[in-house]
C-alpha cells in the first residue's frame, strides 16, 4: 500500500501545478488565442492547423457558425452574419448609422441597447462577442487538456468605458474568467520586450482592419508605462478597401447602388490588390459589368498609394499628438513596433520609418504579436512566474468628466492618468430647497456636452433641503486596473449618505447577463444554483490559498491568539465549502475576510516598506 | 495609511525639489508589490486592498511629479489655504499682462509665419512661467508664514500661465492638425 503523503505545515496541500491561462486577441476582422507552453508563447490552431479565426459569427436556422464556416456567409447572407461586431459594441445605434450607414443589418432596440434581428431572434453585439471568446476557448480548453484559470483579452487603447465593460461582458456571458483587458499596444510591447530586456521610449503602432492605435510607453525594469495613447477607432485597413473599391468603380464606369454580391465582390478584389501591391508594382483586376461583360483595368503601386496617402497622413497626425501628449519627441523614440495586418503595406511602413527616423520592429508576425503578448501578460497573472518582474501601468484613454450648468463638461479625471485612479470633486445645489440632482457622466475631451460620450445617468435622491450653495455633493470616479469606470455621489455636509454605482448605460445590466446566461445554449444544462456553488467555491479556495499562505510567511505580524482565531475560521471555511450551499460559503468567505482585513492590511505595508529598504540597498 | 504624506511613502524628505529618477523609481518598486496584477488570482479582498493601496500610490506619485501639484500640495501641508479660482485678484499689472499675453495669443494665427509665431508665443510664455516658478520655489524653501502666503500667490498665477500654455497647445493643433 502506497504511504499517504503529507504536506508540510502552512504549505498549500495542492501541487504546485502550472496554471492554464490564455490571451485572446479580440479583433475586429480575426481574432487569435494564444498560451504559453513549456516557457514559450505561441498561437493554438483548430483541427485544421488554422489559427487565425475570422471575427464572423453567421446566426443560420439551427445552428450558430463561428469564424471559417460563417464567413462564405458573409455574402450570400449578410443580413444574419455578423462581421466586424467589434465597431458596434458598446455603441449607441444613432452613433452606429452615423459612422457605418451601409451595413446590411436589421437594426432593432432602442437607441442605447441596439440589437440585430436576425434568423435566430435578435442578437446583441456583446453576444456575438461572446460567440467568439467562447469558441476559442473551447479551442484553448481542447488544445491544453484542462479548465481554463482565466484568460486576458486586449481591447484597443483608445476604447472607451462602455466599449471596455461590453467586453468584459461578452467574457462573462462566454463563461471565461477574465484577469486583465488590456490594452492591444501594450500586449505586443510586451511581446518584444521580455525578450530583450530594453530600456526607453517605445511606440507602437498598431493599424488593424478596423482600428488604429498608437501608444507611447516607457520601459525601465520590466516596467511598462503607458505614458500616451491615441488613435482612431474607426480607421483600418478595411478604409485602403473601401477607397480602392471606389476607384475601381469609377475606373469600370459602375454607378452606385449596386448589389450586395457586387459589393462583396468588389471588395474581395480590392483586397487581393492590397496584398498583391504589397510585393509587386502593378496588379491586373476583372471586374463583371451588368451586361454580362467583363472590365479589365490594372492598378499600380504609385496609383495605390496616392489613393490611401490621405489615410496613412492621419495616422501620422495622430503619432504627432500623442508623442506630444507623452512630453517626448520622436527622437526620444528608441523602438518602433508595428501592430496589425495593415502595417504589411509598405507605404506604411515607409511613412513609419520616415516619421520616427528609424526602421519598425516587424520580427514577430504582426497579425499574432497582440495574442502572443497577452498569452505571457495571462501566464504572470494566473500565478505560473511569482517571480516575474513585469509590471504594466496602462492610463486612460479618454478624459472623464460631469455635465455642469448650461451644457458643460467638468474634467474629473484627464486623459492618459495612469490607473488604478480615484479623484473626487465636489458639486452644489442651484436652488433653495433642491433635494435631487442629476448626474450626467461623460467621455471625451470636447467641452461641449454634446460632443462627448454619454456614458451614465443618474439621480441622487434625498438630499436635506438647504440654501442654494450649502448642500455638498461629493462625487467620486474610480477607474480599475482594467479601465472600468464606477462612480458614487454622496451628500456630505449633514453626514447623509446616499450613494449609487453605475454602469455605462451601453453595456448590459447585470440581470441582462444573467438572462443571457441562462437562456444561452452552452448554459442550459448547467443550473445556475450549481454555478453559483462552483464560483463560491472556487474563491474559497483562493481565500484559504492565500491566507495559508501569507500566515507561513508573515505570521510574525500576529499574535499567536490572532494566528489561532484565522486558523480556526479557515478551517470552517475548508469544511463548508465540502458542503452544497453557496451562500453558506458566502457567508464563511466574508468572515475570514473580517479576520483577516487588518492582516492583509499590515502585509502590505510591510511589502511596501520591504520592497523600498531592498531599494536603498541596491542604491549604496 | 489614511493621512500618510506622500513624501514618506517614497521615503523622500519634504522638499520641493525632488531627484524625479529617484520619485519614479521608487514608485515603480512600490506598485511592483501592490498593483491589481499581482492579485489577478487571489482572493476578492485582497484585490480590493491591492486596488486600494494602487490608487494611493498613483495619486502620491502623481501629485509630487507634478511641480505645481507638489507646490500645492506641500502648502496644504503646511496648512496655507490656496485662494480659489473665482476669488478677486488685486495684482492689475499682472491681470493686465494676462490680457496681452491672451491678445498675443489670439494673433498667431494671423501671423504671416504661423509656425514662428508659435514658437515665439511659446517662448515668451515659457520665460515668464520660469521667472514666476523660480521665485516660488526660493518663497517654499523659505518657509515662513509670510513666503508662504506668497508662495501660494505665485502658485495661483502659475495656473494662469498653465491655462495658457494649454491653450497655445490646442491653437497648435487645431492650425497644423487637420
Amino acid at each position: 500500500m502506497a504511504l499517504l503523503q503529507i504536506a508540510e505545515p502552512g504549505q498549500s496541500t495542492v501541487p504546485h501545478d502550472h496554471k492554464l491561462a490564455i490571451g485572446i486577441d479580440l479583433g475586429t476582422t480575426n481574432s487569435l488565442v494564444a498560451t504559453v507552453k513549456s516557457g514559450l508563447a505561441e498561437t493554438i490552431s483548430d483541427d485544421k492547423q488554422r489559427d487565425i479565426l475570422p471575427s464572423v459569427v453567421s446566426y443560420q436556422e439551427n445552428e450558430i457558425l463561428v469564424g471559417d464556416e460563417a464567413k462564405s456567409f458573409s455574402i450570400s447572407d449578410p443580413e444574419n452574419t455578423i462581421v466586424s461586431a467589434k465597431r458596434l459594441i458598446g455603441r449607441s445605434l444613432a452613433d452606429i448609422q452615423t459612422k457605418y450607414p451601409s451595413l446590411p443589418y436589421q437594426f432593432c432596440g432602442d437607441d442605447s441597447h441596439p440589437s440585430i434581428q436576425t434568423r435566430s431572434g435578435t442578437i446583441n453585439p456583446v453576444q456575438v462577442s461572446a460567440q467568439l471568446l467562447q469558441h476559442l476557448g473551447q479551442r484553448a480548453e481542447q488544445a491544453l487538456g484542462g479548465e481554463l484559470t482565466g484568460a486576458v483579452i486586449t481591447v484597443p487603447a483608445y476604447f472607451d468605458d462602455a466599449q471596455r465593460q461590453s467586453t468584459k461582458d461578452a467574457a462573462k456571458l462566454a463563461g471565461l474568467n477574465v484577469l486583465r483587458l488590456l490594452n492591444e499596444p501594450t500586449a505586443a510591447a510586451v511581446a518584444y520586450g521580455l525578450d530583450s530586456k530594453q530600456e526607453g521610449i517605445i511606440a507602437v503602432y498598431d493599424l488593424g482592419g478596423g482600428t488604429f492605435d498608437i501608444s507611447i510607453l516607457r520601459l525601465n525594469k520590466g516596467v511598462f508605462e503607458v505614458l500616451a495613447t491615441g488613435g482612431d477607432s474607426a480607421l483600418g485597413g478595411d478604409d485602403f478597401d473601401q477607397v480602392l473599391v471606389d476607384f475601381i468603380i469609377e475606373r469600370a464606369g459602375l454607378s452606385r447602388p449596386l448589389s450586395t454580391s457586387v459589393e462583396r465582390q468588389l471588395l474581395e478584389q480590392a483586397t487581393q490588390t492590397k496584398e498583391a501591391l504589397s510585393s509587386s508594382e502593378i496588379h491586373k483586376i476583372t471586374v463583371p459589368l451588368a451586361n454580362g461583360d467583363e472590365w479589365q483595368g490594372e492598378i499600380s503601386k504609385a496609383e495605390f498609394e496616392q489613393l490611401i496617402q490621405p489615410l496613412v497622413s492621419k495616422t501620422m497626425r495622430a503619432c504627432r499628438r500623442a508623442l506630444k501628449d507623452a512630453e517626448v519627441s520622436a527622437a526620444d523614440v528608441k523602438e518602433v513596433v508595428m501592430v496589425g495586418g495593415s502595417t504589411r503595406v509598405p507605404l506604411v511602413r515607409t511613412e513609419a520609418e520616415s516619421f520616427f527616423k528609424q526602421t519598425p520592429l516587424t520580427s514577430i508576425d504582426p497579425d499574432k504579436v497582440v495574442a502572443i503578448g497577452a498569452a505571457i501578460q495571462a501566464d504572470i497573472l494566473a500565478g505560473n512566474k511569482p517571480d516575474s518582474d513585469v509590471l504594466l501601468l496602462d492610463v486612460i484613454p479618454l478624459s472623464l468628466g460631469l455635465e455642469t450648468m448650461g451644457g458643460l463638461v467638468e474634467k474629473v479625471i484627464a486623459r492618459n492618468t495612469t490607473i488604478p485612479v480615484a479623484k473626487a470633486q465636489e458639486f452644489t445645489t442651484f436652488k433653495d430647497g433642491q433635494t435631487a440632482m442629476a448626474i450626467h457622466v461623460l467621455q471625451g475631451e470636447r467641452e461641449l456636452v454634446d460632443d462627448c460620450r454619454s456614458l451614465a445617468r443618474f439621480e441622487l435622491h434625498d438630499i436635506p433641503p438647504m440654501a442654494a450653495g450649502a448642500a455638498h455633493i461629493r462625487v467620486t470616479f474610480k477607474v480599475d486596473a482594467d479601465g472600468l469606470l464606477a462612480v458614487t455621489a454622496m451628500e456630505k455636509s449633514t453626514g447623509v449618505e446616499a450613494s449609487i454605482e453605475v454602469k455605462p448605460s451601453f453595456g448590459l445590466a447585470d440581470n441582462e447577463i444573467t438572462e443571457m446566461l441562462q437562456a444561452s445554449v452552452a448554459n442550459a444544462q448547467e443550473d445556475m444554483q450549481a454555478r453559483m456553488l462552483k464560483e463560491q467555491q472556487v474563491e474559497a479556495a483562493r481565500v484559504i490559498e492565500s491566507v495559508s499562505a501569507a500566515l507561513s510567511a508573515d505570521s510574525h505580524l500576529l499574535s499567536t491568539d490572532e494566528v489561532a482565531d484565522i486558523e480556526k475560521v479557515l478551517a470552517e471555511l475548508a469544511k463548508v465549502s465540502q458542503e452544497q450551499s453557496a451562500d453558506a460559503v458566502e457567508a464563511v468567505i466574508e468572515k475570514v475576510n473580517v479576520k483577516t482585513a487588518a492582516f492583509a492590511e499590515r502585509r502590505m505595508d510591510a511589502s511596501i516598506n520591504k520592497a523600498l529598504s531592498g531599494h536603498t540597498v541596491d542604491d549604496l | 495609511m489614511v493621512n500618510v504624506n506622500y513624501f514618506e511613502i517614497f521615503g523622500l524628505e519634504e522638499k520641493f525639489s525632488l531627484e524625479l529618477n529617484t520619485l519614479t523609481e521608487r514608485y515603480q518598486t512600490i506598485q511592483k508589490s501592490v498593483h491589481p496584477d499581482r492579485f489577478a488570482h487571489a482572493s476578492n479582498q485582497e484585490k480590493l486592498l491591492a486596488a486600494k493601496k494602487s490608487t494611493l500610490i498613483n495619486d502620491a506619485y502623481q501629485t509630487l511629479k507634478n511641480p505645481l501639484s507638489r507646490a500645492e500640495y506641500m502648502l496644504e501641508l503646511r496648512h496655507v489655504s490656496l485662494p480659489n479660482e473665482q476669488a478677486s485678484f488685486s495684482d492689475n499689472a499682472f491681470l493686465m499682462r494676462q490680457m496681452e499675453l491672451r491678445e498675443m495669443l489670439a494673433e498667431v494665427k494671423f501671423a504671416d509665419n504661423v509656425e514662428s509665431a508659435v514658437f515665439e508665443a511659446s517662448q515668451v510664455l515659457e520665460v515668464e512661467f520660469e521667472q514666476h516658478f523660480k521665485a516660488m520655489q526660493v518663497a517654499l524653501i523659505d518657509n515662513t508664514e509670510a513666503s508662504n502666503k506668497q508662495a501660494s500667490e505665485l502658485l495661483r498665477k502659475l495656473k494662469f500661465y498653465q491655462k495658457l500654455h494649454v491653450e497655445l497647445d490646442r491653437l497648435e493643433d487645431l492650425l497644423f492638425d487637420d
